[in-house]
């Protein structure tokens, strides 16, 4: 069945809304390190990417993103580049593995990765631009770690609310019965 | 645990894998450093090479500041502070690695051979 682009933009900002929501929700919760969230937005996104497509994945992230930042008054701010360059790097990574699901990835083998190229690309942009020292690299590996836990739980989340059979029949390459 | 496919398995292996060798690169006992930098509030910074075994004292507001240099490394040994922030710092023995005594108003840095970036003066 085709679904007319104003359907589509509607459940973009539909799931952008959702997405900024969580966002801003996880920004009350004080983190014991700055820089590790659980990033529950990001199950958003998968979820996003996998019932419409890569682009409409972008959408939401940029709409997340923004918006989130503008509720929260960090636009333009250091920490608004960090997510955005994050989320960037979670998409870009994201681009060439989404079709594997779900014959070969689900939604636990996405979310890891793209998790763990959000905080790359978040570490990447910190130590170019913002503090260029030396041993920062020394704090990667515990955040890559951080990571790797909180894109298992993003993914097992995802999973469950795409088993959801409201969603399911928006999957697109929806699984086969008898699988998963 | 609904929808697990095997390629989650491959996935969070690579992560594994990657995530380790992270901590495994980063925390390897390293050197590198061959001066240790002095840096006193109305002073030139002052240059030490991390070649002899030798014991110095920098004079400050507050007392001395004794430094033990080793080849390829140093230390703060004793200096004046209740909260002994400077002693703790430990063997300064990577580019970059540093100590600091408020009461003297001083800053030890080893430094590379390479230029490297101070995240103060960026």
């Amino acid at each position: 069945m085709a679904t007319d682009s104003a359907t589509t933009d509607r459940r973009i900002a539909a799931l952008a809304a959702l997405a900024i929501g969580l966002q801003v929700i996880e920004a009350a919760i004080p983190s014991p390190v700055p820089g590790i969230k659980p990033g529950l937005a990001n199950v958003i996104t998968l979820v996003a990417l996998l019932t419409l497509g890569w682009r409409a994945a972008v959408a939401v992230t940029l709409l997340r993103v923004v918006g989130a930042s503008l509720l929260l008054g960090t636009l333009l701010s250091p920490g608004f580049w960090l997510s955005l360059a994050g989320g960037l790097a979670a998409l870009l990574i994201l681009a060439p593995l989404w079709r594997l699901y779900p014959g070969h990835l689900s939604g636990v083998g996405l979310g890891v990765a793209a998790a763990l190229a959000h905080t790359t690309g978040q570490f990447l942009l910190a130590w170019s631009l913002i503090i260029p020292h030396p041993q920062l690299p020394l704090l990667l590996p515990p955040l890559l770690l951080a990571a790797l836990i909180t894109g298992v739980v993003t993914g097992i989340l995802t999973n469950s609310v795409l088993s959801d059979p409201r969603i399911q029949r928006h999957v697109r390459n929806p699984p086969t019965t008898g699988t998963g | 645990m609904p929808g697990l496919r095997w390629g989650d398995a491959v996935m969070v292996a690579l992560a594994v894998a990657l995530v380790s060798s992270a901590f495994g690169v980063a925390y390897m006992p390293r050197g590198g450093a061959t001066e240790l930098v002095v840096t006193q509030a109305g002073a030139t910074p002052r240059h030490y090479p991390l070649d002899v075994a030798r014991t110095i004292g920098i004079d400050g507001a507050a007392g001395v500041t004794t430094i033990r240099i080793e080849p390829g490394r140093a230390r703060c040994l004793d200096s004046p502070g209740s909260q002994r922030i400077c002693e703790g710092a430990g063997w300064l023995e990577r580019p970059g690695d540093m100590a600091v005594s408020l009461p003297n108003r001083l800053v030890l840095q080893v430094q590379g051979p390479g230029a490297d970036f101070d995240s103060m003066h960026f």
